[in-house]
């Protein structure tokens, strides 16, 4: 990739990081966009949308509630749909590489996330003083600050899951010595596993069981219609 | 006093869409929270009170938690009892009550029903290769609830004020906390086995391989709850699978 287009790759990558919690919360962070977007990055966004659809799976199982920590796929599924769009269509062996790290930069980056809450709390704390006279000025350094930190997180974020996720994906490739299908198995079974385990929790209970079970019936029946 | 004549409403609104950005643990929202009600608390400034002023945009800027699209409702609120000169202890009651109920409407009726919803159908727009419409589709369905709830949040809170409680038993707030979740169910229910038949695999059989092996895994996954996610188990998973595949 470029340098230009590593650029805007980490740009790209932080505007999806920054989405997640501090602006707009617009859902560009999830790895379905974000993916696509990273592809379109790399010149191949519907490469991009393939990882990016293969990480939203798992990302059913996040809920980005309040003070729990939870993944930062964002910034990862960018730099996945890219890296993705550069070997320029499906591989498993490929994708195992990417996807190992991908899901260990949604990991960074929900712990990253908890460190950058407690340096926007040691602002806070350094202005406590001028918010309690209700100073608007402190107000909206600190909004501006955490803007830029998140930013800044998201960006390394990208960097890293692309710069490392190459290298990765590069050395599996030229080293699998087993059936490729294992690959291929490995990714369907843990992405689509992990969304099964995370549908069933939100909506295992009655009556929403009947609803989960009555979709899957009728995927079914439109696919085989399809198919026939 | 009209909609189209609240003081700072539109850069109120504009603000709405960063009040995560300096979440912190200790006072969670309450700076963006402040920083919201800011441009519509300066109706107390103009009046020649920058003492009122002042002390609603500290007041409003403490602790305050909940979902952050509902969050809106509670700036209304708290900034139509600040202008209606409502004693403090009474706004930061009011604060404090609407906390918890709108974090829970937001999480039951966004993250747990809206967004998998639209996720779900994006999935399935992928899997029938709709390609780039999938992601526009899943932005506009998505965004247009999510401004919709911000602004009118804001509406209905600032009309409301102290009262604001009656806006959370709205009919048609209560209709969608009933329909969402069946709804989110069957759309997600779709989307699995449409993303199984889509993802481009080189023969049949590994596709009903890899059905097998997501439902063991769902499996093991909720039987070892709540020790590890289904993130983290399924990175341990594919790590092993790569020092396999290269040490076979």
């Amino acid at each position: 990739m470029s340098p230009p287009s590593l650029v805007l790759l980490l740009a790209v990558g932080a505007v999806v990081g920054l989405d997640l919690v501090a602006v707009p919360q617009a859902m560009l962070a999830r790895p379905l966009v974000a993916g696509f977007l990273g592809g379109a990055v790399a010149g191949r966004p519907l490469v991009g949308l393939t990882i990016g659809a293969l990480l939203e799976l798992f990302a059913f199982e996040t809920l980005p509630v309040g003070a729990a920590r939870y993944p930062d796929w964002g910034p990862a599924a960018c730099a996945a749909g890219a890296l993705a769009a550069l070997r320029g269509g499906w591989d498993g062996t490929w994708m195992v590489g990417v996807m190992v790290v991908a899901l260990l930069a949604a990991w960074l980056g929900g712990v990253t996330m908890h460190l950058e809450r407690r340096l926007n709390a040691a602002q806070v704390r350094r202005r406590e003083a001028a918010i309690e006279s209700g100073d608007p000025r402190a107000l909206a350094a600190l909004q501006l600050g955490g803007m830029a930190r998140d930013a800044a997180r998201a960006a390394l974020l990208t960097a890293f899951t692309f710069l490392v996720g190459e290298r990765v994906a590069r050395a599996v490739e030229a080293g699998w010595r087993a059936p490729r299908a294992l690959a291929d198995v490995a990714v369907i079974g843990t992405a689509l596993g992990v969304a099964a385990w995370s549908a069933w929790r939100l909506y295992g209970q009655r009556p929403s069981r009947r609803w989960l079970a009555a979709g899957a019936v009728a995927g079914i029946a439109v696919l085989g219609a399809i198919a026939l | 006093m009209t909609k189209t004549s609240i003081p700072g409403f539109g850069l109120a609104v504009a603000r709405l869409f960063t009040i995560q950005a300096a979440w912190t643990y200790e006072r969670m929202l309450g700076i963006g929270f402040g920083f919201v009600a800011e441009p519509m608390l300066r109706g107390l400034r103009r009046n020649g009170d920058s003492q009122a002023y002042r002390g609603a945009v500290a007041r409003q800027s403490r602790f305050f938690n909940a979902h952050p699209y509902f969050a809106s409702l509670a700036v209304g609120a708290a900034v139509r009892a600040e202008l209606d000169g409502v004693q403090p202890e009474r706004i930061e009651r009011l604060r404090s009550a609407l906390a918890g109920p709108l974090g829970s409407l937001g999480d039951r009726l966004i993250w747990a029903g809206w967004l998998p919803a639209c996720a779900a159908i994006a999935l399935m727009l992928v899997a029938l290769s709709a390609g780039a419409w999938a992601v526009v589709a899943f932005l506009v369905l998505y965004n247009v609830t999510h401004v919709w709830l911000r602004v009118w949040g804001l509406k209905a809170g600032f009309r409301s004020g102290i009262g604001v409680a009656g806006a959370l038993s709205a009919p048609g707030l209560q209709r969608a906390l009933e329909l969402v979740t069946p709804v989110a169910a069957f759309l997600v229910g779709g989307a699995l086995v449409s993303v199984l038949a889509w993802i481009p695999v080189r023969a049949r059989w590994e596709t009903a391989a890899g059905a097998a092996a997501a439902l063991l895994f769902a499996a093991a996954v909720r039987a070892i709850q709540p020790r590890a996610t289904g993130m983290v188990v399924a990175g341990g998973v594919l790590a092993a699978v790569l020092v396999v595949g290269v040490l076979w």
